[in-house]
């Protein structure tokens, strides 16, 4: 009961949950649509949708402020790319909650003559630049740790073995120069191609596998993109698709808010 | 903008701004109500009142857990009367988030055959019974207070002061009743957290006297009073040290 208590003293928490709820919600009112379930059904749950969105709008109007707090902070980190990557995506984040909150009066009946498509347009775009920039950041600190992984085992492999095999391009152009045919080189870069991509794409799992917080990130931002390339009919999916997205990313922040230790940073 | 952002970082915090825009619009209706070239504003008013009530309503789905915490830290405390007063107020807010919970399923749709009108007078009557509690706990507070401070020397030095400078004052009111204001108002000024305590609990209370029919007043009555202690719930958020403890 103690964590619950905790949990439910923070409001961004709260609205991770409600999140959750939403895109649950979504994610049902597809399933259930498919499966053909009465209309009453898919009516409560439509509305429970609408009214928990409606309230998560409101819950986020004092966003805009923490978003340019966080961009204020972002602004002294040391690495550049870093650095511009994190601000510019809190300060698109600030405009998409500013955006969210003229489109909250607008669905409350304040701002009567909004139009709501042409705003609500404009809030997925400032969140799609958002998300590319977290990928961006999210792929340069993948880099980073590759760099850092293979310089590493370079280092073991040095230290292991003094006598270091040849490396394999060498290797095979060695072979090459022997068998002086077009088809046999062209096959056998192609096949020091795919040994290397087989090479990197193994770094790469093994440096997310080291990273939690890194991967967790990663696929939020993945499952996240998909809702705003949907909703401005870039990449077209469907409501079930994007009721999952949404659901398994608002559980990823969930799971970063009940584990602090997840969480990407800075 | 920092403090702004650490308020309403908490749920707490977040909740008395809504419920002070809520009662505000209530209060500001009941004052335009008769005026026919505002009927626009008044119609977005209550717009605005309704979805914060529905927002806040939804917010607190959780609440009942912490209302049940709450009452099983405040079994364990040590002085009886507070024990009895706080507890029985936690179990009736409890009761109360129960009735707020299943009038938001209704209200969103998900439960349909629902008396609307008993579950809402149950929940008032739950609201009505926690802060009843909470006023007595108030009461015995100031009372232990003043007793305290009745026995100090010091004290009795002021009040032979408080005599000897107001002498007309104190000749014309009784003594006693001169002594004992004196005593409660000393007491007063040296615990904030009781009187803001005591003041919101006195403003709260109009609200289910007026839904329940034992005390109606009117709504702009309500909306002022639910304007005023939703100020004061969030001066207490701000500066916890005018929190009343336990």
């Amino acid at each position: 009961m103690e964590s619950w208590v905790r949990f439910n003293a923070q409001s961004q928490a709260k609205e991770r949950l409600f999140r959750a709820t939403q895109y649950a919600c979504t994610l049902l009112g597809y399933t259930l649509l498919k499966g053909g379930a009465n209309s009453d059904l898919l009516t409560k749950i439509k509305q429970l949708e609408a009214h928990v969105s409606l309230v998560r709008k409101l819950m986020r109007l004092g966003n805009s402020a923490e978003a340019l707090e966080a961009a204020k902070r972002a602004v002294h980190l040391s690495d550049c790319v870093l650095r511009l990557c994190i601000t510019v995506a809190h300060l698109n984040r600030a405009m998409y909650f500013a955006c969210d909150n003229v489109l909250w009066a607008g669905k409350t009946g304040l701002l009567p003559k909004l139009d709501q498509n042409k705003w609500s347009q404009r809030s997925f775009r400032y969140y799609l630049f958002a998300l590319i920039l977290n990928l961006t950041r999210d792929a340069y600190e993948v880099k980073l740790l590759m760099d850092r992984e293979s310089r590493s085992v370079g280092a073991k492999g040095a230290w292991a073995s003094p006598s270091t095999p040849l490396p394999e391009n060498g290797e095979l152009l060695q072979s090459a120069g022997s068998h002086a045919s077009s088809s046999s080189i062209s096959a056998i870069s192609a096949g020091a191609l795919y040994a290397r991509l087989h090479r990197e794409l193994h770094l790469v799992a093994a440096v997310l596998r080291n990273n939690p917080p890194l991967l967790l990130d990663l696929v939020k931002n993945l499952c996240d993109l998909f809702i705003p390339l949907d909703r401005l009919g870039l990449y077209q999916t469907g409501p079930g698709f994007v009721g999952a997205c949404g659901l398994t990313s608002s559980i990823l922040s969930l799971l970063t808010l009940v584990h602090p230790w997840l969480k990407l940073k800075p | 903008m920092e403090s702004f952002i650490k308020f309403t970082n908490q749920s707490q915090g977040r909740d008395r701004i809504f419920r002070t825009t809520q009662y505000a619009c209530a209060f500001i209706k009941y004052l335009l109500r008769n005026k026919a070239a505002r009927q626009e504003l008044v119609k977005k008013l209550q717009s605005l009142e309704s979805n914060m009530s529905s927002g806040r309503k939804l917010f607190r789905l959780g609440n009942t857990v912490n209302a049940v915490d709450a009452a099983k830290r405040t079994l364990r405390l040590s002085d009886p009367v507070l024990r009895f007063c706080l507890t029985v107020a936690n179990i009736n807010r409890a009761l109360y988030f129960v009735c707020d919970n299943v009038l938001w399923a209704r209200n969103v749709g998900l439960i349909r055959d629902i008396d609307k009108e008993r579950w809402s007078f149950n929940a008032s009557r739950c609201y009505y019974f926690s802060l009843v509690m909470s006023l007595t706990r108030d009461v015995y507070v100031i009372t232990q207070i003043m007793v305290l401070r009745a026995r100090q020397r010091r004290h009795q030095q002021k009040v032979d002061q408080n005599q000897n400078d107001h002498r007309d004052v104190a000749s014309v009111l009784v003594p006693k009743l001169d002594a004992f204001l004196f005593l409660l108002y000393e007491s007063l000024k040296s615990n904030p957290p009781v009187v803001l305590d005591t003041v919101k609990n006195l403003c709260d209370l109009f609200i289910p006297l007026d839904r329940l029919g034992i005390y109606q007043t009117n709504a702009g009555v309500v909306g002022f009073c639910g304007l005023v202690s939703s100020l004061l719930g969030i001066l207490s958020v701000v500066r916890p040290t005018l929190k009343i403890t336990p």
